[in-house]
Order: structure tokens, then C-alpha cells, then sequence
């Protein structure tokens, strides 16, 4: 069983979600402001968070602002954006504030109950536009190359591949079989990426998510 | 029967006479005499001339005319006259030392100078003889007597009642002088704070309806199933509002991507089918019109065969533009088709060798060993749940190299 908190502040948009998702997921609780989360997060101690980039409450943070506030927990409680808009300034500030993944409203609940599962078990999470995102900011169109493992501002060559097939709207499992590459790959070459995007100091980063709004 | 009493618009000053004439069926001529010696038989005659141009109602003109009233007498300009008149007399009882004179003579100077000014302001805009110009000279003149009176008469040592007067022509003229500006400073002021209660009040309808409406949008969509006619009005609805919050935020020339997602909408608007489309890179190339079109029919051929999520993607490199549409159908096999299928072929393949590039049309390849591990999601494009079968579909990819 994984546990689940629902972050919110529509209860309509709560109550739906909670009714669509799968039943192996049981959720523990609902909250509808940052300082609810924040103290929720902390009691319950859900498996995933399933957290609105836009909330009301604190000091006006929204989703980033609970992540931060709760960067104590970040090893035991993952967390999962969601979220209505897709600019990139959104995203990608709670990605860096340490979420694992980011997914649509638009999902459906079978698609949200996957992307739980996912970041459950420690996978990171990329819709088909964060990684459109991704292979802009790291400059992987214009040729831009990762010489090393260790390099945080630039992707490797395999890591740009899989960016690619998921900006095409492969799943994980699809990508694996296009590369010939075990899923297991798959997902520790998203997860690299993701911890680039948290960690780079990349100035396009910052500098694209303020500029460009994806819509 | 007598026609009513009304002040006729072509008047000499107020149209009394010329009124009462036609009503009375008098001559013009014989009023005015009849006024005026009244006026000398203690100013009855002026103050009835006075009661009936505030009481009697104008004639209603015809429609071209409608507000235009012609005065041949320029009382503005009459007024300032009378001013400088009176301002001399001023000088002449100061120089001769007569105060009571320059009193009443100043009194006269500040009566008649802001008169000049009201009367401008108040009277002569619907008068189309009254050009800016003759106004402007007006307020000139006005300013420029209350400030030459003021000061000389300030200047001649003169007794408290007087100099109060000086003052106040003073400050009176200044006022005139800069009320213009002034005015014109506060409605620009005014202009800008109602534009920027205006954008503020648009940026908080947009975070409403952002936070609100676009959930339950998406909410309606998810519930209803993506290929269901509900959800496609819903979707139709989001995309209008978002356009509608977001405007102004796009750049005002169309390139590639803003065009193959206008293609999307209105692909989505007649299939049941929900078309993602996500771009990537700088557009070197404003757009290709063979491009274009080979990515809307690769994009219906989805919507009509396949439906459900379409995912469409576009990378624009530094020397080559690349789009992929991929479906998630029964998938086709371009050896299968009929040869009279000209879709794929003709429209799509054809197409973009003409334009100088290629497409290329395949499945996309089943993943081995599917169904039994976890489904790892992502986003909209992810795999469906466990137990279904696992979609396979079919891509589309074109590719055209960007000529320097």
C-alpha cells in the first residue's frame, strides 16, 4: 500500500482526485494551504505527496514554499507537482525546490496513480513538456554535450536520447525498448536528469523559466 | 398662433432680441430699442434681457448644427478690452494718487480679465467662429493685464485695500496661466492609475479564473474520458481561456509552434482525440508551409485512425527543423495500404520530398515483456494501467534541413 497526501486548495479538484485514483493507494489525508501541508506532511508522513504548484497560505510560496519548509522530510516523503499551468517558472521552481516529478491536471487517474507509483519507488517523474523544457534549458539542441557523468550543467548523450523519446510521448517501457536498454536505465538516466535540473547552476535555467512561459 | 419663445442660435450675444422679435412678431430692430431704453430707465432693460437668456430655452437646431451657436459679437475679447481699459484708468488714478478710483478701477480690471477666461472656457466652445487660437489669445490677454496691473499697482506703495487686490491678481493670473497644465497633468495622472487598476484588476481575474476555472476544466476533461465530446468542448473551452489570460504574452509573429498548435486546436475541435504538442529549440525558420502541412495530415490520419492521445512533438536545431506525430493506434504498415490510399503517401511522404526533406512512417516499437512491471508514468503520454494491453501506435517523424 502506498500512502498518499492530497495538496490542494480546490476540494472539488480534491474529491475527484482521491475518487480516480487507484486502489492500491490509500490516502491518508487532504490539505488545502501551504501551512496545512507543511503540518500534515509532518504528522502523517505520506509515502507521496501529490502537491499544487498553486496554493494559497504562508508567506505566498505556493507548492516550492511547503517543499522548502518541509526539506527536513525530503528523504522519507517524495513529492509530485501538479498543476494546471505549465509554465516553465512554475515547474521548474518546485523541481528545484526538491520534487520529484511534475504532471498535468489534465492526467487522468490512472496516469496520476502511475506517476505515484513511480516516485514511490524513488523514479522521478518528466511529462512529454518538462522534457521539452529540459532539452532547451541544457542547450542539448544547439549540440551542447555532458563530457563527464559529473557534469551538472550539460546532458550526456544517452540522457538527451531518452529527453528526446519522452518529449515524443514514449513512456518509460517504450524508450527501453527503442534504446534496447533495460527500464531500470531508463528511469536512472531520468533521474540523473532530474537531479541536474535541481542542482545546476545553469544560468539559462533560471533565466528560460522566467522568460519563456510554455503553454 | 405665435411661433414659441426661444433664443435664436444666430444671435448677436445671446439671442433675447432676435427671439422675442419672432415671437412677438416685431422687427429686431424695435426690441433692441425697447431694451435698451429700459436699460437707461434704471437697467430694467438689462436685467430682463439677463432673466430671459437664463429662462428661455435655445431653438433646437437642425441636425448637422446641432450644438453650434453663432455670436457675432466676441465678448471675450470685448471684455479683455474693457479690461485694459479699465487697468489704464487704474494707472492714471495712482500716478494722480486718487485711491477710491484705482479701487474701483482694479475691481473692474479683475471682473472683466476672468470674466474673458470664463466666458472662453464656458461659452465659446460651441461656437465654431471661436477658433483655439482666438481662445488662447484671449487667456493671454487676461493673464497678461491681472499680471501687469497687479504689479505695477503693488509697486506703488499702495493702501491695504489695494494691495489685497494686487494680490489676489496676482495669484489670479498665475492660476489662469498654469490651470491648463495643471489640468492636463491630473488627467494624464488619472488616465494612468485607472490603466493600472485596470491591469490589475485583469491579473486578478486571471489568477481566479487560472486557479478555478482551468481546474475544473481539467477536471471534467479527466472524468469524462479524453475521447468524449464532453471533454473535447472542455478542452476547447480551456484552450480559448488560456489564449484569452495569456494574450500579449506570445510573441506577435507566428512561427512554427503557435502554428502547428492553431492545426492541433482545430483538429481536436472535429476528432475525438487530445493533441499535446511540445516544442523545443530556437526556430531558425519562420515556418514551412510544406511542413506544415505534412504535420497537419499526419495529425488528422491520428485523429481518424487512431484517436485518443496524440503526442506531437517539434525540435527545431540549428540546422534541421524535426516533427514527430505519434498516435497511440492499431498502427499501420505502409507496405499493407491499397495503393489508392494517397493519405500517407501522396500528402505526407510526397510532400515533404518536394519540400527538399523526408517523413518516415512506422510503428512504434512494443516494448518486450510488457505487462507484468510497473507502469511508470509520465504525464499524458505515459503507458495506460497494468492490466490493458500496451498500446503500440504508430510515429511519424519529418524532417527538413534548414538551408543557410
Amino acid at each position: 500500500m502506498t500512502t498518499v497526501l492530497i495538496v490542494d486548495d480546490h476540494s472539488i479538484f480534491r474529491s475527484g482526485l482521491r475518487a480516480d485514483l487507484d486502489a492500491g493507494l490509500t490516502v491518508l489525508g487532504e490539505a488545502a494551504t501551504v501551512d496545512e501541508a507543511v503540518a500534515l506532511v509532518d504528522a502523517l508522513r505520506p509515502e507521496v505527496v501529490l502537491l499544487d504548484v498553486h496554493l494559497p497560505g504562508g508567506s505566498g510560496g505556493g507548492g516550492a514554499e511547503v517543499l522548502r519548509r518541509s526539506a527536513a522530510l525530503l528523504e522519507h516523503v517524495r513529492f509530485l507537482a501538479l498543476s494546471v499551468s505549465d509554465s516553465a517558472e512554475d515547474v521548474v521552481g518546485v523541481i528545484r525546490a526538491g520534487a520529484r516529478g511534475y504532471i498535468t491536471k489534465g492526467s487522468s487517474g490512472a496516469e496520476v496513480s502511475n506517476a505515484v507509483l513511480a516516485v514511490a519507488g524513488g523514479d522521478a517523474v518528466f511529462s512529454p513538456r518538462l522534457a521539452g523544457f529540459v532539452l532547451d534549458a541544457f542547450g542539448a539542441l544547439a549540440g551542447e554535450q555532458a563530457e563527464s557523468t559529473e557534469e551538472l550543467d550539460r546532458l550526456s548523450a544517452r540522457e538527451r536520447e531518452v529527453m528526446r523519446l519522452i518529449a515524443r510521448g514514449y513512456s518509460y517501457k517504450e524508450v527501453a525498448a527503442e534504446l534496447y536498454i533495460s527500464i531500470k536505465t531508463v528511469e536512472s538516466h531520468v533521474s540523473a536528469v532530474l537531479r541536474k535540473l535541481q542542482l545546476s547552476s545553469r544560468h539559462e535555467l533560471t533565466a528560460w523559466a522566467t522568460a519563456r512561459k510554455l503553454l | 398662433m405665435r411661433p414659441p419663445l426661444v433664443r435664436a442660435r444666430r444671435s448677436v450675444l445671446g439671442g433675447v432680441c432676435a427671439g422675442l422679435a419672432v415671437h412677438l412678431g416685431w422687427s429686431v430692430r424695435r426690441i433692441r430699442l425697447v431694451t435698451v431704453l429700459l436699460t437707461l430707465c434704471g437697467g430694467s432693460g438689462a436685467l430682463f434681457y439677463l432673466w430671459l437668456w437664463a429662462l428661455v430655452p435655445l431653438e433646437a437646431g437642425d441636425k448637422d448644427e446641432h450644438l453650434v451657436i453663432y455670436r457675432k459679437l466676441p465678448v471675450a475679447a470685448l471684455l479683455v478690452m474693457v479690461g485694459a481699459v479699465a487697468a489704464m484708468v487704474s494707472f492714471g488714478a495712482l500716478v494722480e494718487g486718487d485711491e477710491s478710483l484705482t479701487t474701483r478701477a482694479l475691481v473692474v480690471v479683475i471682473l472683466a480679465s476672468g470674466g474673458a477666461v470664463a466666458w472662453s472656457l464656458g461659452f465659446d466652445g460651441p461656437d465654431p467662429h471661436r477658433t483655439p487660437r482666438y481662445a488662447t489669445t484671449v487667456r493671454i490677454g487676461s493673464v497678461a493685464l491681472l499680471l501687469l496691473a497687479g504689479s505695477v499697482t503693488l509697486s506703488a506703495r499702495p493702501n491695504a485695500m489695494n494691495a489685497v487686490l494686487g494680490v489676489v491678481m496676482v495669484v489670479f493670473g498665475v492660476g489662469v496661466f498654469a490651470a491648463p497644465r495643471v489640468v492636463a497633468l491630473w488627467s494624464d495622472l488619472m488616465a494612468e492609475r485607472a490603466a493600472r487598476v485596470r491591469q490589475q484588476q485583469r491579473a486578478e481575474i486571471a489568477a481566479h479564473l487560472h486557479d478555478s476555472v482551468l481546474q475544473t476544466l481539467a477536471l471534467i476533461q479527466n472524468r469524462a474520458g479524453a475521447s468524449s465530446e464532453v471533454a473535447r468542448i472542455a478542452r476547447a473551452q480551456e484552450r480559448e481561456l488560456r489564449n484569452w489570460l495569456f494574450a500579449g504574452d506570445e510573441p506577435a509573429g507566428q512561427d512554427l509552434a503557435a502554428e502547428l498548435r492553431s492545426v492541433a486546436a482545430a483538429i481536436e475541435l472535429d476528432y475525438a482525440v487530445r493533441i499535446d504538442v511540445v516544442a523545443a529549440g530556437e526556430s531558425v525558420v519562420r515556418s514551412s508551409a510544406a511542413l506544415l502541412a505534412a504535420a497537419r495530415e499526419a495529425m488528422l490520419n491520428a485523429a481518424r485512425h487512431a484517436g485518443g492521445d496524440v503526442s506531437v512533438y517539434l525540435e527545431s536545431g540549428p540546422d534541421s527543423i524535426d516533427v514527430f506525430i505519434r498516435d497511440r493506434g492499431p498502427g499501420v504498415n505502409l507496405d499493407d495500404l491499397p495503393g489508392d490510399r494517397l493519405g500517407i503517401r501522396e500528402s505526407i511522404i510526397g510532400r515533404m520530398m518536394r519540400a527538399g526533406g523526408t517523413a518516415t512512417v512506422r510503428p512504434v516499437r512494443r516494448p518486450s515483456g510488457a505487462s507484468s512491471d510497473q507502469g511508470s508514468g509520465s504525464g499524458s503520454g505515459s503507458a495506460k494501467i497494468d492490466t490493458e494491453p500496451v498500446p503500440v501506435g504508430t510515429e511519424v517523424h519529418l524532417h527538413l534541413e534548414v538551408s543557410a
